[in-house]
């Protein structure tokens, strides 16, 4: 009996199918997984690809999520070292780096692995912060401040346990959100007013201080100006009337004409604006004048 | 096509069952039957072959697919990347793969700008008091996981909201896709965490108004530190954060505020003072120097003239000093007279006797004392 050709060709397509759907199965980039036989541990397969195994019921496939998974709780009150009461919220990023420990410890369930988790990172919290001072969590100061050692210390005690235990490792950990008791908040409101209204004192003084220094250096450098160009002017002129003097010398060659010059020239400038004269006759040239006239004679300019 | 070919290799078959009756009979009723039900049979395999036909041509073109231009791809055979490192991102362009489940396309939207707010920080606010730009009640208190604030470095509260804006990195965007799970919560964690440790570094007034981009750049580079150090596969486009103080405690901040202006009003006054003092002391000594050269330079050249004019008349003083003083004095008393405003003459008396002269000097007006 002949068959089909066709018809061959889609069998044997089909029974290929359904025989690479039994003897093979991915695994994604995204993905570990772990083979068992009958129930047994046979190999963990880390890297993605194409992989052979034995149908169903003898080999089972059970795959997991090797990206990163995120975890997080909410506040938890925890204390430091210097007994003050703090909030706290960490986060965790955690993923399966040995399938079979997965597998075997926590069944595979990420649900499961979380619960687990929680408590490893919150004892971890809770050791690491009670070894650090408040001060050490905040602060100004960059030595103080551990903020980055506490996350690390955090990670190193959470890391080998969930790592050994369950086949997790976990990538890293950090502090979301630092957070005080509701009823520190109103005292730490009440210290906060209080510094405030401290501050603006110090801003005040501290604003007048400087304004009354500056005023004050600004007068100073003002005078010290004034007199630097004080000395310096009686220096110009101590210059000038040296060589003034110099010049003087020349009089002493004849002191009479010296002097007439000198007091005609006083007397030109003693008389030179509004000035009122009263002249008798023997006044050169009213003495020409002499024997002349019965009264006084008035002169002025016009007005 | 399909059904001759099949027919003509069949080879020998049995006689097949006459579809009529003998001539002179009546046709049967079951052949009739039987006749209808193979041509539906024929019709319906002829229609499923072609469906099969157009399946698998489906299926053989399926691989074809095309990378838009504000997306990457990753082909991944039998579920790992095809090429290392960035050349297994296929850019945009028409690509061909292996239908699905050989191969598996994988696309990244790298053009995407992602926008995320950390408000771990920032106080508990309604939608609605958030569109309406209202603030909720002032209360002297903050209730853990309710409120939202960060711890400053001086051991104060404040608010503080980050913003930011985001989109995948092309070079690494096959970690972005395959090494994490949640990944907009890693980044927002990421930005919380940032905007705490920065918050933990710095003075509430520093974070407030002193310093607030020192506080966004302490932000923006513990994240992208993080960044980094886990290969997210992000760019960081822009990070924008507003801090504020608790709204209780928040008119003793602006007090200090205000008394932080009127203290740098005060010494910009002083400054101007200083700079006016000192400018207007630096002219005054300016114009002095100036002033005393100048009477110096008078000084000497008068003094100079004046030695001139001796040396040149001392040869006609020499000649008659009495004629010459003579003459000069006149000359002098010419000009003088000349300029003077008022001139009284007074000539000798007749009779000899003294002349007696009065003068009336104008004296200081008398006060007008109010009346009491």
């Amino acid at each position: 009996m002949k068959r089909n050709p066709i018809t061959l060709v889609t069998a044997g397509i089909l029974a290929l199918i359904f025989a690479l759907m039994l003897f093979t199965f991915q695994v994604r980039q995204t993905e570990i997984a772990v083979v068992t036989t009958f129930g047994k541990f046979s190999r963990d397969i880390t890297a993605p690809g194409f992989n052979w195994r034995l149908p169903w019921p003898i080999q089972r496939i059970y795959k997991f999520d090797n990206r990163i998974q995120n975890f997080e709780k909410k506040f938890e009150q925890t204390t430091t070292h210097d007994a003050i009461n703090i909030l706290i919220t960490v986060y965790a990023g955690w993923r399966v780096v040995n399938p079979r420990l997965y597998l075997e410890s926590l069944n595979g369930d990420s649900v499961k692995a979380e619960q687990t988790l929680e408590p490893l990172i919150r004892n971890a919290k809770n050791g690491v912060i009670s070894q650090y001072r408040f001060g050490e969590l905040i602060s100004t100061n960059q030595a103080d401040l551990k903020f980055d050692q506490i996350e690390t210390n955090m990670l190193a005690t959470v890391r080998p346990a969930a790592s050994s235990t369950y086949g997790i490792e976990v990538a890293f950990v950090g502090i979301k959100q630092v957070g005080l008791p509701e009823s520190i908040t109103t005292k730490v409101f009440d210290r906060m007013k209080a510094e405030r209204q401290t501050r603006v004192k110090q801003y005040q003084t501290d604003g007048e201080k400087a304004a009354r220094i500056i005023r004050a250096e600004a007068d100073s450098q003002a005078n010290q100006i004034m007199a630097d160009a004080k000395a310096k002017v009686i220096e110009i002129t101590g210059n000038a009337e040296a060589r003034a003097s110099e010049y003087y010398k020349v009089l002493d060659q004849n002191p009479e004409l010296a002097n007439f010059l000198f007091q005609r020239n006083a007397l030109e400038q003693s008389l030179k604006e509004k000035a009122t004269l009263i002249l008798d006759q023997q006044t050169p040239p009213f003495n020409m004048m002499g024997g002349q006239g019965a009264g006084i004679t008035h002169s002025s300019p016009l007005k | 096509m399909a059904t001759q070919s099949n027919n003509s290799n069949r080879g020998p078959e049995p006689k097949p069952r006459p579809l009529s009756p003998p001539p002179g009979q009546p046709p049967l009723l079951e052949d009739a039957g039987a006749l209808a039900l193979e041509e539906a049979l024929k019709t319906s395999f002829r229609i499923i072959k072609v469906l099969m036909a157009a399946l698998v041509i489906i299926f053989l073109f399926s691989g074809v697919f095309t990378v838009k231009p504000n997306e990457l791809a990753v082909r991944l055979h039998f579920g790992r990347p095809v090429g290392m490192g960035t050349e297994q991102l296929l850019k945009p362009g028409l690509h061909w793969a292996y239908p699905y489940p050989i191969d598996e396309i994988v696309r990244i939207p790298v053009g995407q700008s992602h926008t995320l707010v950390s408000k771990t920080g920032w106080y508990a606010i309604t939608p609605e008091q958030e569109l309406s730009g209202q603030q909720p009640t002032p209360l002297h208190f903050l209730q853990a996981g309710v409120d939202g604030y960060t711890l400053t470095g001086d051991g104060n509260i404040i608010h503080a909201k980050a913003t930011l804006k985001y989109r995948l990195d092309p070079t690494r965007a096959v970690s972005y896709t395959f090494n994490f799970a949640q990944v907009t919560n890693l980044i927002q964690n990421l930005l919380d965490n940032s905007l705490i440790y920065a918050s933990s570094k710095f003075t509430a007034e520093r974070a407030l108004y002193l310093d607030l981009n020192a506080f966004r750049e302490q932000v923006a580079q513990r994240f992208n530190r993080h960044l980094d150090d886990l290969q997210v596969g992000v760019l960081v486009e822009t990070i924008e954060v507003q801090t504020t103080a608790p709204l209780s405690v928040k008119p003793a901040f602006d007090d200090v505020i205000t008394a932080f202006q009127a203290a740098n009003t005060n010494i910009s006054q002083a400054e101007i003072y200083a700079r006016i003092a000192t400018n207007a002391a630096i002219a005054q000594a300016t114009r002095l120097v100036n002033d005393g050269l100048t009477r110096s330079n008078e000084l000497v050249k008068t003094v100079a003239s004046d030695v001139s004019m001796f040396t040149q008349l001392q040869p006609y003083f020499r000649n008659d000093p009495q004629l010459f003083k003579q003459r000069l004095l006149t000359e002098t008393m010419e000009r003088v007279l000349t300029n003077a405003q008022e001139k009284f003459f007074v000539p000798a008396r007749t009779d000899g006797k003294t002349r007696e002269l009065r003068l009336q000097l104008s004296r200081e007006p008398l006060r007008i004392q109010p009346p009491e």
